[in-house]
């Protein structure tokens, strides 16, 4: 059991009609590891979880969670799984309480043990307080928060969150990405969909790029990161023409590629921290002032557009 | 357990929601309690008086006929001298006396002058030439003049309709009178009055109630009962149909609402959420249709119960009422079910309240929307057949008039074959759509 994956996927198909949603879908997820499908709209993240989650049969392929096939074993896999769906899935006319003890139910709880764990659902939620106003009433990010509690009810050794970030306040935000770490800490394996980077990168063992229904790539942030060749790209403006400057700047130990766009100079550099100094010795000898530097470490939106030749973000 | 669960959780939302809960039982009781208030007004005590209604006589008849009634025969036992006089004796009879206050005048002027002035509502005048008239056809027919408030309907009405019953009963003697006249070819009054007594000992003795007599339209056919009964009686053979109308209408009206959860719970995305939860799709489905049946069976009881405390209608035996219930709670249950299965989303649903509901609704209860109606009267027993509705009051509407168990049962026994169709055919489509 230790070392059974939590989630194992295998080729997973599923086509709806001729729009080939998932096309040999596979990975890994160990467990207690916090696994981020990341991908643009449409590109297969939630038909994949919908199967791993028992609602869509797959067309072909399989996929054991903690050793429970999707195909045989449903109602195992089910025990074994909390989900929080993409979109808000709650009763709005009851109140975060009863829309908590309904779903307990559900898992199968009763009675003090149900009492009990939505108290302790309520506190990993930080809705304690406004626990007998109605979902309704709740603001976005506070039924993003109920949606997720609905999940944790059971105790579950695996979670998918769908998306549970879109649309909501900052502050809500940070109590989720939060409040999933401390899951992760407390032994329980995630599989995380989203198409921020920031929160794959910031939360995840592992990521799993999607596109067009395929796993475009897969690994840890750092090992997809290399996949662009690990460099990190500064942006500079100057107070003067940059074609003056641009001939200095190409020469400096450390910088690989130079570039003029508009008023932008752009440079890829192995190491910024190295590079920089030296950038702006070259200006003061030429008598010029550097009026803005940014700095892009290479990022998963850089791996996506290599890989795809698209953005991420429409 | 589960679907316990479920549907639990289904009726804290359904009455919890303000709207359902006026479309479950306030409207129902509403309605009926607009026509409990149009045909009566409560009493103290919780009983129903028809409003007294002052009416101002004048008698000017001056006679003809001599009449040899017997006065047993007449309401209060007076003998009466003219035919005028017998409608004054009958109006102002003990058994009228809850229903009208009679006051005389001198003249017609002053009779309608009481009328104007609103001390009356009703003027009555009774022409010099009512016996004469009475008795002679030649002369024309025999007119009793009815001035009334026009600001005022009910007390009127009612007047009206005693007077209009007694003198259709009279124009038959009139008819009578004339026949013999015809016959006889000579103008014995003496005989007139032989004629008279005859209907008198023929009809009105049939029944020592006049009161009854005269408005058996709306006498309960149930046994008799005190005089008090009686007038509760009169206004719950007009209420009772009503409210068991809309409670049938409404039941089938929560039925189809209720039911239409199944689909507003997958627009809420919770059905699919439901489905990967450790709970079989049977249960979910039992749950869904248990909430439904739930549901109906706590408005039908309410309803039942509260229109019986509220108006004191009795709906029959109790055993036949459960009976009629439980068909009322199973066809207006499946019908939701079946309904809702044909649908897509529930923004379809519009579609079946404004027309599927609606129209099998009037068709079931076709008798009682369209009270008047003769023809809505010969229809109804057809028409309101082809659909569950008509079923559904029957039962009721059996339970009610006192028909023996066997009649409701049968009549319950075909709603439940209704029922059945539309729970298969409903569950089977519901099964499909989600596997
Ligand atoms: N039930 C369905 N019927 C038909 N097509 C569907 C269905 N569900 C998804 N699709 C299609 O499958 C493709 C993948 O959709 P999916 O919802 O899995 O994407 P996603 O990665 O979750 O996107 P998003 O970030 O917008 O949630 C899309 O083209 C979508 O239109
Ligand atoms: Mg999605």
């Amino acid at each position: 059991m230790e070392n059974l994956p939590a989630i194992e996927v295998l080729s997973l198909h599923k086509a709806f009609g001729e729009n080939r949603a998932v096309q040999g879908v596979s990975f890994e997820v160990g467990q207690g590891e916090i696994f981020s499908l990341l991908g643009p709209n449409g590109a297969g993240k939630t038909t994949t979880i919908s199967m791993l989650s028992c609602l869509l049969r797959p067309d072909d392929g399989d996929a054991r969670i903690m050793g429970h096939s999707i195909r045989s074993d449903g109602n195992g896999v089910k025990s074994a799984l909390g989900v929080v769906p993409q979109d808000i899935a709650l009763y709005e006319d009851l109140t975060a309480r009863e829309n908590l003890s309904f779903w307990g139910k559900m898992y199968g709880l009763r009675g003090s043990a149900l009492k009990k764990r939505v108290d302790e659902v309520l506190d990993i939620i930080g809705l304690r307080e406004r626990a007998n106003e109605r979902v309704g009433k709740y603001s976005g990010g506070m039924k993003r928060r109920v949606n997720i509690g609905v999940a944790l009810l059971h105790k579950p050794k695996v979670i998918y969150m769908d998306e549970p970030t879109v649309g909501i306040d900052p502050q809500s935000r940070r109590n989720i990405l939060d409040s999933v770490v401390a899951l992760k800490d407390q032994g329980m394996t995630v599989l995380y969909t989203t198409h921020y980077m920031e929160e794959a990168q910031e939360l995840s063992d592992q990521i799993g790029i999607m596109d067009h229904g395929q796993m475009i790539a897969n690994g840890t942030h750092d090992e997809l990161v290399k996949l662009v060749g690990g460099q990190t790209r500064i942006d500079l403006t100057v107070n003067a023409e940059p074609q003056r400057i641009l001939g200095a700047w190409q020469s400096v130990e450390g910088v690989e590629q130079a570039s003029v766009e508009d008023e932008k100079i752009s440079l890829l550099v192995a190491d910024s921290n190295l590079v920089l100094p030296h950038l702006f010795e070259a200006a003061t000898r030429q008598s010029m002032r550097i009026t803005s530097v940014d700095i892009r470490e290479p990022n998963l939106e850089a791996v996506f557009l290599h890989l795809t030749g698209r953005a991420l973000r429409d | 357990m589960k679907a316990f669960d479920i549907a639990l959780k289904d009726m804290t939302r359904s009455f919890r929601s303000f709207f359902a809960v006026v479309f479950m039982f306030g409207v129902p009781l509403m309605v009926t309690g607009m026509f409990y208030l149009m045909f009566g007004n409560i009493a103290q005590n919780g009983g129903f008086d028809l409003p007294r209604t002052a009416v101002v006589i004048a008698n000017l008849d001056e006679g003809g006929p001599e009449f040899q009634v017997n006065p047993k025969n007449i309401p209060g036992g007076r003998a009466a001298k003219t035919m005028g006089d017998l409608v004054v004796n009958i109006l102002q009879s003990d058994e009228m006396a809850d229903l009208i206050e009679v006051r005389f005048a001198a003249d017609a002027v002053s009779a309608r002058a009481a009328v104007d002035s609103q001390q009356a509502q009703v003027a009555l005048i009774i022409p010099p030439d009512f016996s004469e008239q009475f008795a002679d056809i030649e002369k024309g027919k025999a007119v009793i003049e009815f001035y009334q408030d026009p600001t005022l309907t009910i007390g009127p009405a009612i007047m009206r309709s005693i007077l209009e019953r007694f003198m259709d009963g009279m124009s038959g003697v009139k008819i009578a009178v004339n026949v013999f006249l015809d016959d006889a070819s000579t103008e014995d009054y003496a005989q007139t009055g032989i004629l008279v007594q005859q209907y008198l000992d023929e009809s009105l003795a049939q029944s020592d109630d006049v009161e009854a007599e005269l408005l058996d339209v709306r006498t309960p056919v149930s046994a008799k009962q005190s005089q008090a009964e009686e007038k509760q009686n009169i206004l719950l053979t007009i209420i009772g149909p009503i409210m068991g109308g809309m409670l049938v209408f409404y039941a089938f009206y929560t039925g189809t609402s209720v039911a239409q959860s199944i689909l507003k719970e997958e627009e809420e995305r919770t059905l699919p959420r439901l489905f990967t939860t450790p709970t079989s799709q049977a249960t979910i489905l039992t749950g869904k249709l248990l909430s439904v049946f739930l549901t109906v069976l706590v408005q039908v009881t309410v309803l039942l119960l509260a229109a019986h405390l509220m108006f004191g209608i009795q709906w029959g035996d109790l055993g036949a009422v459960a009976l009629a219930a439980v068909g009322i709670i199973l066809t207006a249950s499946s019908f939701g079910v079946f309904v809702n299965s044909f649908l897509k989303d529930t923004k379809q649903g519009g579609v079946v309240f404004g027309g599927v509901l609606t129209v099998t609704g009037m068709m079931g209860m076709i008798k009682i929307f369209a009270m008047n109606s003769a023809i809505a009267k010969t229809m109804g027993d057809t028409v309101s057949l082809l659909v569950p509705q008509g079923w559904a009051i029957r039962g009721l509407m059996q339970a009610m008039q006192g028909e023996p168990f066997g009649a409701v049962l049968f009549t319950v026994l075909i709603a439940l074959a209704w029922s059945a169709a539309f729970f298969i055919v409903g569950v089977l489509r519901f099964n499909r759509r989600y596997v």
